[in-house]
């Protein structure tokens, strides 16, 4: 965060793009919580701004009048550029010079909220922040399919309250008479929508457009091939329980070793330029539920232990979760392993995570009737718990018997030395 | 039915029991001869005899230790604490004895300890107190609060009937202020909420004396319809019943006259935190006693407890969010 002056003497302060993250050149402002004429405190989030994965809010840095938004939503810009003018000099309630017009427009807006009229997303009251809905509006709106932003509130500063959100209902039923079906059930997050005529479309949230733009970007670019071994996964279960972790960390030791073994899988193709990397710099998929997915990485992976791997990928895993991932967590990954297993799938064909030339999948464990063979060389069907290890791999990078021979190198370190 | 006061109602729920069940005794100090200090077991020596109304010395550990070595054999002992401030010196044998004797030895400890409770009239720092969420943090003891005389009663004789061991937190305040019709004979108050006035709008949660004040203060905001829910048992606590009206009302004011820290409201907002989180259309608001000693001035301790006032302003302040 930094600003233009510091001088008590002028009156006004800029926001700019902030640094991120040492690899990180620009941002995206995503929201804007302040318009022109909104009174700001200091350290009050003014926007929301987006790298390619990591959201984030920015702070004011000084308390006063917004003068100007000089980047729109959405508009992508260079560290350090300035997003928003803030008057110092300005008092709250009044307008500052400079700014009638916005100033006259918000308080407009205002005024019509406090009248109770419907406002669409005037921003009523509240010195024009962004509206905020309680638990049990949003989740009335979201069986109904009600938009909000053309309730009318009611409640303090024109907040939208449960009875202003009933009685929107209440008159559309009363439209509607034909309309009214039993008993709303009360549609889950989760739930397929079924009624006919309840049909949500919306747009793809940033996560989705990035998840979105990246895979099909890797389509495109590489030539996929995938190639699959069995594993059996007695000693990793062994060893799990001992770690009292899932069996993630320690196929990651046995990839780290795998890769010092092929370093060809630990590289990078750009255009012509294929790197290959001193580092094993380890990318873990870890799902956000339904919003999405985002792959935080082990930086020098190779220099940890099965127990130092495991503490890694649960405080990552915790992180992306709580959004506490910073750019620098996402970046610089040289292999990836994914592990949608955990929900009894057995065999995927990963998309590779540009610019990596390979992703490992670890599959369903699954307990299977295998071949086995006793000390004296005798042949007997055992019980074993079983997994596929599905390996997509660059083909303009690299051929099958690598990728085979690498899988062969992760299938023997869980097999014999997990 | 005939009309009893809030501590009629106690005495009440005693005699018929001490009649009905022999094993029934009662402890305390100056419980016997002078019929205790607020006369509650008043005359009940005289009829069911010194060996079963027992004067002990002022030792509240001695007290409790003896009553839960009578209950593990078998007897159903009815201890007085003069005041609930004075449990702590009996807290040893409550939650560390009685309360895991279940757990270690399958022993069931059917012990009733009465704790007159609560301020209001200027009582000061040791004879006001409301403790009843120290206990509702130890496991195995149970812990009932009545607001009215039929539930005093009720409550009370369902106390001695259970075989766990139950604090029975009567509010001094109530004692002579609340007058009603209490059915005759034996009956059980069951440990569950009670609504005292049905509502739409938002909910009042409280229990003992708060539940008049929170019925007072909302009795009429601006016709607003308010719901008043009595909690009466606090171990268990009635989740199904709170759950049940803060989905309704999607509004919940929790009234305390204990400290607020780790108050029984903080439990009921934590649960519906938890369970209704999606039914909420405003912040869950408390109004509960400062976390300050109660104080011997009047005009002092008005202002550490919850006045109606206050729980009114509450009210309406979420109305109105």
């Amino acid at each position: 965060m930094s600003s233009s002056n510091t001088e008590r003497a002028l009156p006004e302060v800029l926001v700019s793009m902030p640094q991120m993250g040492v690899s990180v050149a620009e941002g995206t402002v995503a929201v804007w919580h302040k318009r022109a004429g909104d009174w700001v405190q200091k350290d009050e989030i003014i926007c929301e701004i987006s790298t390619d994965k990591i959201d984030t809010d920015v702070p004011s840095p000084a308390t006063g009048r917004v003068a100007e938004l000089l980047v729109a939503e959405d508009e992508t810009v260079p560290v350090g550029t300035p997003l928003a003018r803030i008057a110092t000099d300005a008092a709250p309630g009044e307008a500052h010079p400079d700014e009638q017009d916005a100033a006259t427009a918000g308080a407009a807006a205002a005024d019509a909220g406090a009248a109770g009229q419907a406002t669409p997303d005037a921003g009523a009251g509240q010195g024009g922040a962004r509206r905020v809905y309680s638990p049990v509006v949003q989740r009335i709106a979201a069986e109904h399919g009600i938009d909000l932003t053309t309730v009318a509130g009611t409640g303090r500063g024109g907040r939208v309250r449960k009875q202003d959100v009933l009685a929107v209902l209440a008159t559309r039923d009363a439209a509607e008479p034909h309309d009214r079906e039993p008993p709303a059930p009360p549609v889950r997050a989760d739930a397929e929508p079924a009624a006919p005529g309840r049909d949500r479309t919306e747009p793809l949230s940033r996560m989705r457009r990035a998840i979105a733009e990246h895979m099909t970007r890797s389509l495109r670019t590489a030539a996929h091939c995938t190639t699959i071994v069995e594993a059996d996964f007695s000693r990793v279960e062994q060893e799990r329980k001992r770690l009292r972790s899932s069996p993630l960390p320690i196929v990651a030791r046995a990839v780290i070793d795998a890769l010092e073994r092929h370093p060809a899988l630990n590289a990078t193709l750009e255009g012509e330029l294929l790197t290959r990397h001193r580092d094993i710099n380890l990318g873990i998929a870890v799902s956000l539920g339904e919003r999405g997915l985002i792959v935080p990485v082990i930086h020098r992976a190779q220099e940890l232990s099965v127990e130092g791997l495991a503490q890694r990928i649960r405080d990552l895993a915790r992180q992306a979760r709580e959004d506490g991932l910073t750019p620098d967590d996402v970046r610089g990954g040289t292999f990836t392993i994914t592990s949608p297993g955990s929900y009894g799938a057995i065999i995927s064909t990963p998309i590779i995570n540009q610019p990596q030339v390979a992703i490992l999948d670890l599959e369903a464990i699954v307990k299977r009737p295998v071949v086995v063979a006793d000390s004296d060389g005798n042949d007997a069907i055992a019980v074993r718990p079983i997994a596929h290890l599905c390996l997509s791999w660059d083909h303009r990078a690299l051929d099958g018997a690598l990728a085979a021979q690498f899988l062969e190198t992760v299938r023997g370190r869980l097999e014999r030395e997990a | 039915m005939s009309e009893m006061t809030y501590l009629q109602a106690i005495s009440d729920g005693l005699r018929e029991e001490l009649r009905a069940d022999e094993r029934v005794f009662l402890m305390g100090e100056d419980i016997a001869v002078l019929g205790g200090a607020f006369k509650v077991t008043d005359g009940l020596a005289a009829e069911f005899g010194r060996e079963r109304v027992i004067d002990t010395p002022l030792a509240e550990s001695a007290i409790v230790g003896t009553a839960i070595g009578a209950a593990v054999v078998g007897m159903r002992p009815v201890c007085e604490m003069q005041f609930a401030d004075f449990i702590s010196c009996g807290f040893d044998q409550l939650v560390n004895v009685a309360g895991k004797m279940h757990y270690r030895q399958r022993l069931a400890v059917p012990l009733t300890i009465r704790l007159p409770s609560g301020g209001g009239f200027s009582g000061g720092p040791f004879h006001s107190q409301n403790p009843e969420a120290w206990f509702m943090h130890a496991p195995g003891l149970k812990v009932v609060a009545p607001a009215t005389a039929s539930d005093a009663k009720g409550l009370l004789i369902a106390a001695i009937h259970d075989p766990n061991p139950v604090l029975f937190f009567e509010h001094k305040h109530l004692y002579r202020r609340i007058k009603e019709d209490v059915a005759p004979g034996r009956f059980e108050t069951p440990f569950a909420a009670r609504v005292a006035r049905e509502g739409r709008d938002l909910t009042v949660v409280a229990y003992g004396a708060m539940v008049w004040s929170a019925l007072e203060a909302t009795a009429d905001l601006d016709g607003a319809s308010i719901e008043v829910l009595d909690l009466r048992s606090l171990v268990p606590l009635d989740e199904r019943a709170i759950l049940h009206s803060v989905r309704k009302c999607s509004k919940l004011v929790i009234v305390d006259e204990a400290n607020a820290t780790c108050a029984a409201g903080a439990q009921v907002a934590a649960l519906v935190a938890e369970h209704a989180f999606e039914h909420l259309d405003g912040p869950v608001v408390r109004v509960a006693t400062p976390d300050v000693p109660i104080a011997f001035s009047p005009p002092l301790e008005r202002a550490l407890l919850p006045q109606v006032e206050q729980i009114k302003e509450a009210c309406r302040e979420l109305l109105e969010y």
